[in-house]
């Protein structure tokens, strides 16, 4: 069953009234539970793919549809349910909010929901990844290990059904890059969770069910696992 | 604390330094209005609690001439029937001399009775009473007499036409005068003396007035309405102790009108300060604001979240804000003191602290509104493109034009009691605004597009255009408050350097007053000079085309008024310092009926054109006139001049006085003075070089007042500069590093802010100068009429001054830029 499709995309830029194409019509399905990794080298347009299919930007062209949802044209506020609820995102510069304590960014997706259990969910989540101890340490109290597999709670705290992962071990040494994408991976089998990442790293892409190549804004390439 | 509230107050601390701005901004845009608010209404409610004690008396009677019978009749019947005492005060001026006619003084004389004051008390050094001591012979003086004339208590003095012995000092008395006014001691005179000294005559310069002292006090309004029915309305003024206007709330009025003006102009300014401040705290607050859209919250809970974070801040700066508001307060009345009545103290009012918090909460919400609003446009992409523009709808920031142009006009309404000047204060403060913004925008667009050479001169233009840089916003502030001050300064130079440092060497400095007819030749003769005297005839304009002059409307105007008492002259000719503006002969030889000339002056007081028909009241006397011509004054000068001038057979039988004006070497005014009242005791002599020194010392105090407090407005401008460099501090040390990186050294960095700022400091300078030049001489040109002198070194210094403020400023907001070691800044980069 397709969780996500995109139809045609295309994304222009001016900059000093010269039109720059970063998406060159992309098209693109990901079914429940599969697992797809974008690739491409830098500039190629994956992180833009990325913005669009997750709504965080609208296509200059094109349609993107979400669990039956068609969102290319739908409006900031109405899009804010659907990142709350249905998607999680977990991304390279990890964007913690400076100001919340570990604990406190797990919790927030879930009591922009009210949901009264935002904090038994959060620490539980917290244990899953081994950072109890850390519940109340601000950002920058942690390392980036630890900064991102908070993000990967938060990401996580209202189950959702699509899962962005935007280069999730981009920043990380290799060692603390294998603990996240080994607790990535446990976290989208526990919860059933469809996965679209974003990454440069070719073990990564070896765990996916499918692999896409962007170049030049174009959709070079699909392989299969 | 709760976990939202512990997240808000991290958020502050986390931009600690945007926050301490904001709250700045918005302590300075409510310190100065709930300081001037406060202070006005304290004086007002002090004066209206000693108002018995400041006017010594439950109703006072006033006028320039003797009370008419009628009124006299009315006192008296019922000071007989035991409702009221009354108590009669006669002052003037009149020049004092010792008895071997040594040294002379012009005094004010206050010729009282013994019931006075009914009110408050006459403080005497000996600690006796006033009554006790001022019996037939004897007077009682200020220090400042008997210092000035080496005298002591005992000793005897000439007033007038007799001689008085000196019994005592006065410290204290409940209804004079604030010391601003006060141009020479005071001489308690005792009322039984008052015809000896032989000074009243007709004409002469004496305040009559009638203190009334009511028996039941339900029936002061009674009486005084019963009083006012046998007044003469054109010249006799009928008041309670609560409607009276001493002449210190006539001067405090005056004067906290100003204060309010510089009140409302840096709340304006401060209010510019809160918004672009604010718009500088979210753009560092936008990669929070997108993680929080990212991950599903809504625009309006986005603006809820920094409302509160806003409120938070804004409810700090609001309390600061009304307790340095009081602070300055307690300063004014310090630096006030010597012009506020002795019995004035600094009392805080709690409706003043509550005004001040209700405005702070209005300003607060009125320049947040835009901003918090803003933040519905950013979009959650921003995660990923922090610069990336921001498509904002325009309309917004029109009506948020519209509601803070409404809101001053209101305010400025309000706190002014007059529609007409609130209006010309949004459309002065407002246009001066529009220039500043217009020229900012001109001469950022001319800069953009220059070709500079020098390196560190051309990062210093580009880094004008950083995003977030705020150049805009800090010019236009420092534009225009700077504007304000160097033109208040201007103004200021301008009348010093006119009458006060280069008083004209032809001009005359000594003025003689209440000369009678009769002593024109023996005057003549003693100052042995040729003498233009000219008929003084005192009379009230009762109006204008048949049409009754609104005594109440022009007593209400801040200038000269049609409603005082005007000196009338008659001549046939034109003086050498006039000319005719209007008419072509001063009078018409086809008309048959009295004319009289006008000065242009009064057309400021009461529209009116040749043609028209004056109707004057000379001492109870009716005389109507055709106005033949308007008559213009030649130059800045300081001669005497005439609002009315009239056909010598028109007024040449009219009760009179004389007076002239005299050129007298300095080192020989005190000689002459002396001679001159020794022959003439009425003759009062009034020295215009001195008397305008002390106007200059006092103008001169009360504009460093202004001055000061017009100052702070320039704080924002600093507030606003500072809060644009920490906001673009990551862009700037950026810039920073990769300079020292590529090899610059830090004399290049330095070189580059400096030029920055000073390129901000220059343009707004020069174009402040240049609005306050524009402002400054048409003041001088159309209200002071005065030749208008540039100060072109001190403008100078002006521009500076300015200059180095601003750079100075700037470079300590971007000391930790400068200091910060390339390779500390790149590994935090990486450290992410």
């Amino acid at each position: 069953m397709t969780l996500l499709r995109a139809q045609d995309l295309t994304k222009t830029y001016t900059v000093d009234h010269q039109i720059i194409k970063v998406l060159d019509g992309v098209s693109l399905t990901v079914a429940t539970g599969e697992f797809v990794v974008i690739t491409g080298s830098s500039g190629s347009g994956k992180t833009t793919l990325l913005t669009l299919l997750s709504g965080l930007d609208h296509p200059t062209a094109g349609e993107i549809w979400i669990d039956g949802r068609e969102i290319s044209s739908a409006s900031e506020d109405a899009l804010a349910p659907l990142r709350n609820r249905t998607i999680g995102f977990v991304f390279q510069s990890f964007h913690l909010v400076p100001a919340m304590t570990a604990l406190e960014n797990i919790m927030f997706p879930a009591e922009l929901l009210k949901r009264r259990d935002a904090e038994e969910r959060a620490r539980a989540l917290l244990a899953t990844v081994g950072l109890s101890a850390r519940a109340d340490n601000l950002p920058s109290q942690l390392s980036g290990g630890e900064k991102q597999r908070v993000a990967l709670c938060r990401a996580m705290i209202n189950q959702p059904k699509l899962l962005f992962a935007d280069e999730p071990t981009g920043n990380l040494d290799s060692k603390n890059g294998q603990l996240v994408l080994d607790q990535l991976l446990a976290m989208k089998a526990a919860h059933a969770v469809t996965l679209v990442l974003v990454t440069h790293n070719p073990e990564i892409a070896a765990a996916a069910d499918r692999v896409v190549t962007l170049s030049d804004g174009r959709l070079r390439h699909q392989a299969a696992d | 604390m709760s976990s939202r509230l512990r997240v808000i107050y991290r958020q502050l601390v986390g931009s600690s330094r945007q926050a301490l701005v904001f709250v700045l901004c918005v302590s300075l845009s409510l310190t100065t209005l709930t300081a001037f608010s406060g202070f006005a209404r304290s004086v007002r409610q002090s004066l209206l609690a000693d108002a018995r004690t400041l006017h010594a008396a439950d109703i006072i009677l006033g006028s320039g001439s003797p009370f008419n019978p009628h009124l006299q009749g009315a006192v008296a019947r019922e000071a007989a029937a035991g409702r009221i005492e009354s108590t009669r005060i006669h002052t003037f001026f009149s020049v004092v001399r010792t008895v071997d006619a040594d040294a002379s003084l012009l005094a004010r004389l206050k010729v009282v009775e013994p019931a006075y004051p009914f009110y408050g008390e006459v403080v005497l050094l000996s600690g006796r009473t006033l009554a006790g001591v001022l019996t037939q012979g004897s007077i009682v003086v200020e220090q400042l007499l008997l210092d000035r004339l080496g005298l002591a208590v005992g000793d005897l003095l000439q007033v007038g036409f007799t001689t008085l012995r000196i019994v005592d000092v006065v410290t204290a008395e409940p209804d004079r005068p604030v010391n601003m006014f006060a141009f020479g001691p005071r001489v308690f005179v005792s009322h039984q003396d008052l015809d000896a000294l032989g000074l009243i005559e007709k004409g002469s310069r004496i305040r009559y007035r009638l203190l009334i002292k009511v028996t039941d006090p339900q029936e002061l309004a009674p009486l005084a309405a019963h009083f006012k029915t046998f007044a003469d309305p054109e010249r006799e003024r009928v008041d309670t102790y609560r409607t009276a206007r001493s002449g210190v709330r006539r001067f405090l009025d005056n004067f906290i009108f100003f204060l309010k003006l510089v009140g409302i102009f840096i709340l304006v300014l401060a209010g510019m300060g809160i918004q672009s401040t604010l718009g500088a705290l979210l753009r560092e607050k936008r990669q929070t604001i997108a993680v929080m859209k990212t991950l599903g919250a809504t625009s309006r809970y986005v603006q809820r979240y920094f409302m509160k974070l806003t409120a938070l801040m804004g409810g700090i700066g609001i309390l600061l804000g009304v307790a340095v508001g009081l602070g300055l307060q307690w300063l004014l009345y310090r630096l006030l003191a010597d012009f506020l009545p002795p019995s004035l103290h600094f009392q805080w009012a709690p409706s003043g602290v509550l005004e001040g918090i209700a405005v702070g909460v209005v300003v607060l919400i009125l320049f947040t509104l835009l901003p918090l609003h803003q933040l519905r446009y950013l979009r959650p992409v921003m995660i990923f493109r922090r610069d990336q523009p921001v498509h904002q709808k325009r309309w917004p920031a029109w009506l948020s034009a519209a509601a803070l142009l409404l809101f001053f006009f209101g305010l400025t309404a309000w706190h002014m009691a007059d529609a007409e000047v609130g209006l010309y204060l949004v459309a002065g403060v407002g246009g001066v605004i529009l220039i500043s913004a217009s020229f900012s925008q001109l001469s950022l667009w001319v800069l953009k597009r220059l070709t500079v050479r020098r390196l560190a001169v051309r990062q210093a233009v580009r880094g004008l255009f950083r995003p977030g840089n705020a150049t805009r916003p800090v010019m236009i502030t420092l534009t225009t408050s700077l504007a304000v001050i160097f033109a208040i300064f201007l103004i200021e130079a301008n009348l010093d350097a006119t009458f006060v440092r280069s008083f004209p060497a032809d001009a005359p400095n000594l003025f003689f007053v209440d000369i009678q007819p009769d002593q024109r030749d023996g005057f003549a003769r003693l100052v042995d000079q040729a003498v233009t005297f000219y008929p003084v005839i005192r009379a009230r304009v009762t109006a204008v085309n048949d049409e009754a002059i609104d005594r109440e409307r022009q007593q209400r105007t801040r200038g000269d008024s049609l409603a005082r008492t005007m000196n009338l002259t008659y001549r046939e000719t034109l003086l050498d310092t006039e000319r005719l503006i209007s008419g072509e002969r001063l009078y018409r030889s086809d008309w048959q009926e009295p004319q009289v000339s006008v000065l242009d002056e009064v057309l400021e007081m009461h529209p009116m054109k040749v043609g028209d028909r004056l109707r004057f009241r000379i001492q109870g006397v009716p005389l109507t006139a055709r106005i033949s011509s308007i008559r213009t004054r030649v130059g800045e000068n300081l001669s005497p001049f005439f609002y009315f001038v009239f056909p010598t057979d028109v007024l040449g039988n009219a009760p009179q006085t004389v007076f002239t004006a005299l050129r007298v070497p300095p080192d020989a005014v005190a000689d002459l003075q002396t001679r001159l009242v020794t022959a003439y005791p009425n003759v009062s002599v009034i020295d215009l070089s001195t008397t305008l020194r002390v106007l200059a010392r006092l103008m001169q105090r009360l504009s460093n007042i202004l001055r000061s407090f017009t100052a702070l407005s320039i704080v924002a401008g600093v507030l606003i500069l500072t809060s644009a460099i920490w906001a673009t501090r990551a862009q700037r040390m950026t810039e920073a590093v990769y300079y020292k990186v590529l090899g610059a050294r830090r004399r290049f960095v330095l070189q580059v802010f400096t030029m920055e700022n000073l390129l901000i400091a220059a343009m707004s300078g020069i174009l402040a100068l240049l609005m306050a030049h524009l402002c400054a001489g048409v003041v001088c040109h159309l209200v002071f009429d005065i030749r208008y002198q540039a100060f072109a070194l001190a403008s100078g210094g002006l521009v500076l001054g300015n200059a180095l403020l601003v750079v100075t400023t700037g470079l300590l907001a971007s000391w930790a830029i400068l200091k910060k070691k390339p390779v500390t800044y790149l590994r935090e980069q990486t450290d992410g």
